[in-house]
């Protein structure tokens, strides 16, 4: 019995070597590209605009992509394809939460939630129709079309200046890759599993 | 070969689970105490696969490694694969947890098929036989794998020869990448670790 033990251990030992040179090996070889192969998709509002890029990669993005839009009761409102660079820009078409689904062909497939919250208040569609711009701003008393004026100033100002930032803040929220923690994460996974099978396996055995 | 949530209909979805069970049974049924630790090896280097990319022209696309499961593992390729893409699908968003039956039924069949039809061949003791044999093992698991998942997605409405054309004309030089890797690796093993290929003289 002591001998079959000892053999184990040995084979065990032996095993145990080849991960550690295996798991060395794949993460030197993953470090320098790590990125994954999936689609991605990402839609940010511009005024009364929403502009949705789908990307598989950095370099790699979307072509002829088929982008949906669908509102909160899941009725579609409209639908489009990415253009060479991956985008594809659509009039905002209600103030609610939006979901934008990308299928990118052969199983890729993802989607995006716009929140309402995110388009930002007073946007051409949250006034209704008849667009309040400049030209059609027609108000009946000075007073008021002063302050109208000032409102609509005030806005375009605004909206220039956090023009950088919501690019930026766009860019954060976009999905990146999984990184080296995902990685390292899912092979303490696999041996953790393979410690638990290999206990329930060893009682078994013992009984 | 990763499909995505969402992108099949409930009855495929529900017989790749099936069948992805049915082979998982059959993996776990096989898989002795002495192999869980090379089985972990393979599941987490087939995890990690799917990060090497391989940039072809303007596509690029990543490595698979389900033939040469296939060849060190056989049946147990099933479990191994299983765990693999259910770690992607949950760490990575690689494919999807409604999707990793069918996923791994696309991924675990072609390996096991290849296993049986290539065993021999990759167990000779002749250097050019068993070369060729490990390189098509590698090669045929990822073209199966291809067909597979274009037979999937039929059912979605995309066209099937023009699915499988996009799907296998991408994966062409995966395929022979993979082939490569395959029949150096099996060398390598046989020379410095052969106990890790007794499944092929079983």
């Amino acid at each position: 019995m002591i001998n079959s033990d000892t053999i184990r251990d040995k084979i065990l030992f032996n095993n145990l070597r080849y991960i550690l040179v295996f798991m060395l090996f794949f993460i030197l070889a993953t470090a320098s590209s790590v990125k994954a192969h999936k689609v991605y998709i990402y839609a940010w509002v511009e005024g009364d605009t929403v502009h949705v890029e789908s990307y598989f990669s950095k370099t790699r993005k979307v072509n002829e992509g088929l982008i949906q839009v669908f509102d909160t009761s899941g009725t579609k409102l409209l639908e489009g394809r990415t253009n060479k660079s991956g985008e594809f820009s659509f009039a905002l078409p209600k103030k609610t939460d939006l979901r934008i689904v990308v299928g990118a062909g052969t199983g890729h497939r993802n989607e995006y939630i716009l929140e309402g919250e995110e388009t930002p208040e007073g946007s051409g569609v949250a006034a209704g129709p008849g667009k309040t711009t400049d030209e059609t701003a027609v108000s009946p008393s000075p007073i008021q079309a002063d302050t109208e004026h000032i409102r609509i100033i005030v806005e375009q100002v605004i909206e220039a200046r956090l023009k950088p930032i919501s690019r930026e803040l766009a860019e954060i929220r976009r999905e990146k890759g999984p990184g080296l923690t995902e990685i390292i994460g899912g092979i303490g996974y696999i041996f953790g599993i393979m410690g638990l099978i290999m206990y329930l396996k060893g009682r078994r055995k013992k009984r | 070969m990763h499909i995505s949530e969402g992108v099949l209909s409930p009855p495929i979805l529900i017989s790749g689970a099936a069948l992805a069970i049915l082979g998982t049974a059959v993996g776990l049924r096989k898989l002795d105490y002495e192999k869980i630790p090379k089985t972990a090896i393979l599941s987490a280097a087939f995890f990690i696969a799917s990060l090497v990319h391989i940039p072809i022209g303007p596509s690029s696309v990543h490595l698979i490694l389900n033939g040469l499961m296939g060849l060190l593992l056989g049946w147990v390729a099933f479990p191994a694969i299983l765990i693999g893409l259910l770690l992607q699908a949950i760490l990575f968003q690689h494919g999807g947890l409604t999707s990793l039956g069918i996923n791994t039924v696309i991924m675990s069949v072609p390996a096991v098929t290849c296993f049986f039809v290539f065993k021999t061949g990759a167990g000779s003791h002749r250097f050019w036989v068993s070369m060729t044999s490990t390189f098509l093992c590698g090669f045929c698991s990822v073209l199966l794998g291809n067909l597979m998942a274009a037979v999937a997605l039929i059912f979605t409405g995309e066209a099937f020869v023009a699915v499988a054309r996009v799907i296998v004309a991408a994966h062409l030089p995966v395929m022979i990448i993979e082939g490569i890797i395959t029949a150096i690796c099996v060398r390598f093993l046989k020379k410095v670790k052969p106990e890790m290929l007794e499944v092929i003289y079983d």
